[in-house]
């Protein structure tokens, strides 16, 4: 396939979004390659437990072994091919057993045992050759409790891979005050008709809030005027905020990085309240004032780890993306514990999940539909090229110590740069892009 | 609508089954004719409308949930489903609710409420197709001013662990 002729500089051709052959090659060149969220080690704390999962359309499964490591590996027995563990959180204890005809595993994926052993005798089957445990997935590494595995053996190395979004991942964690954070609350899954990529463009696109959202603003504003004098609680606050006006937008921080990364500067602040303070004194309490100070004033709205998933460091939300076919994408949304901090800080990022990640927000279902009727449009003869011309050409180098690449609020910088990560992993790089808007 | 009970209630104790059933009924039937604002006027002035995501859900404050939802949050979504640029409600969502298996479990009198457990299926037809919503409802019904009002709505979602598509109305 001639990947070349599907981008350039300002466009993308719709086939990046429609065509089977484009999304199997994406399964094998992107996520048989790059490295892709698998869990957080607070889903599995204890040795024996486990986190099923998908990288790309494969099943995973992330295990804590007996001396505290973390083993993923693929979810296949080697003797006839059944799944050994199913979808979701686990506990095994001290082996995994297949449901089909017993074969057990150590809990890094080592065959221990196999009934009939007599049977095997004189055939090529052999306990100790790798090819009849459990296959590992080619390298794992994990950073500040965050796990991420590449299928292929070759690649970038994940500091390189992870260097410029580095800070969100610090700036989630550094905002508990013991310094670690766990998954807490349950996860919300949301079934999107459309392309993963649709999914990834909008996560910085501000230029659509104020279209896609008005039913949603303008239905909190509404309540908030006639029954509230005009106040905006807290979650009306949330909901409101997609109705800000254009310069707003434009006026906020987009920043890009190699390997399709990128953030966007908060588009508000968490109220200052009770809840607030309580919060920052248990934090102050252990790294102190200034040092608080200075955490809380790394302000984030979505980051994009790509291209397997967007933290948001401000409420503590994790959304992971599971491509599931050319036209179907799978969002995952984890909400996170600040550990050492308030319960009430935990009860208010779920209000912010309930209200935004849900599969009952009344902000996110306006988003899904456009997504699909992206997916439809684009399914038409009715043009080729997709727009990303938005500041083209007008991003400048970041000075500041992350480096990247700058643009104003309203740029499609960050979809740009999603591209050029995208080229290169299918013309069979590493993912590592070099900016051409730079020179 | 006239109402089945013409006398003012003053106690939990002076509803009958026959009541309790036309309340759940009337309610599922104000939601299937989008009649959002009547239905929101059966809850109490605290009621919550709430789908734990998880089976047996102890609480909805320490854990996520599909929805749970006050008086406000009711309203903001109704304004939502009513406006012109609700661009995933074209076409609109419509329901059809089966409410049925109605058992009252609990009266108590001192508190002055009923605990009313149902199943129910609701289908519902959206842009991309029919769907539907299956599972268990517990009605908490307060008594107050007379009227018979809803304290919490609790839906358990058979299925509510599954990925879902956006849901939008109120099930
Ligand atoms: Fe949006």
């Amino acid at each position: 396939m001639d990947i070349d002729r599907l981008i350039k500089k300002d466009e993308v051709h719709r086939d990046v979004y429609v065509s089977e052959e484009v999304f199997s090659l994406e399964m094998d060149r992107i996520f048989g390659s790059a490295w892709i969220y698998v869990g957080h080690d607070s889903q599995i704390p204890n040795p024996g437990d486990y986190w099923t999962t998908r990288i790309g359309l494969q099943s995973v499964v992330m295990t804590r072994g007996k001396r505290d490591e973390i083993n993923i590996f693929y979810n296949r027995c080697p003797h006839k091919g059944a799944r050994i563990a199913e979808e979701g959180c686990g506990h095994t204890n001290g082996l995994f057993r297949c449901p089909y005809h017993a074969w057990t595993f150590n809990l890094d994926g080592k065959l221990r045992g196999v009934p009939y052993l007599d049977g095997y005798q004189d055939t090529s089957f052999d306990l100790t050759d790798p090819r009849f445990s459990l296959r590992k997935v080619a390298r794992v590494a994990a950073y500040r409790g965050f796990v991420f595995a590449s299928l292929a053996e070759d690649g970038a190395e994940f500091e390189d891979f992870l260097a410029g979004v580095k800070s969100s991942l610090d700036n989630f964690c550094d905002r508990a005050p013991e310094g670690t954070v766990s998954v807490a609350g349950g996860v919300f899954r949301v079934v999107q008709r459309s392309n993963w990529k649709i999914f990834f463009e909008n996560l910085n696109d501000t230029g659509h809030p104020i279209a896609t959202h008005e039913s949603s603003y303008r239905a909190a504003r509404q309540y908030s005027e006639e029954v509230l004098d005009g106040e905006l609680p807290f979650e009306l606050h949330i909901i409101d905020g997609n109705g800000a006006p254009p310069k707003f937008w434009s006026d906020l921080d987009l920043h890009a990085f190699d390997y399709g990364h990128s953030y966007m500067t908060a588009i508000f602040n968490a109220p200052d309240d009770p809840l607030s303070q309580q919060y920052f004194a248990s934090l102050a309490a252990k790294v102190g004032e200034d040092r608080a100070e200075d955490i809380l004033a790394v302000n984030r709205h979505n980051t994009i780890i790509y291209p397997s998933c967007s933290p948001h460091t401000s409420f503590q939300q994790w959304r992971v993306i599971r491509p599931l076919s050319v036209d179907r994408t799978l969002v995952e949304i984890f909400t996170f514990r600040l550990d050492g901090a308030p319960d009430e800080l935990l009860q208010r990022t779920f209000t912010y999940s309930n209200v935004v990640n849900s599969p009952s927000s009344i902000v996110m279902t306006d988003d899904v539909h456009v997504y699909a009727e992206c997916q439809k449009g684009l399914s038409t003869q009715g043009g080729d090229w997709v727009s990303q011309h938005r500041n083209a050409g007008q991003d400048q180098p970041y000075s500041g110590s992350e480096g990247g690449l700058i643009g104003v609020g309203t740029s499609e910088l960050p979809i740009r740069n999603q591209f050029r990560a995208w080229h290169e992993y299918m013309s069979e790089g590493s993912g590592q892009s070099v900016s051409p808007e730079a020179s | 609508m006239t109402s089945v009970n013409p006398q003012p209630i003053n106690s939990a104790s002076d509803i009958s089954y026959e009541m309790v059933c036309h309340f759940l009924y009337r309610e599922a039937r104000l939601l299937d004719q989008r009649k959002f604002t009547e239905w929101d006027n059966l809850f109490a002035e605290q009621g919550m409308y709430w789908i734990p995501l998880i089976e047996d859900q102890p609480d909805p404050i320490n854990h996520l949930s599909l929805a749970y939802e006050d008086s406000m949050m009711r309203q903001v979504r109704i304004n939502r489903l009513n406006h012109d640029r609700a661009w995933s409600q074209k076409p609109r969502s419509r329901t059809s609710h089966m409410v049925s298996a109605i058992v009252i479990e609990k009266i108590c009198d001192e508190t002055n409420r009923l605990v009313v457990g149902s199943a129910f299926q609701m289908a519902e037809w959206r842009s991309f197709g029919l769907r539907t919503f299956a599972g268990l409802y517990t009605h908490t019904l307060v008594v107050s001013d007379g009227h018979l009002k809803i304290g919490e709505k609790r839906v358990d979602l058979i299925d509510s662990g599954e990925a879902f598509e956006p849901i939008e109305v109120f099930i």
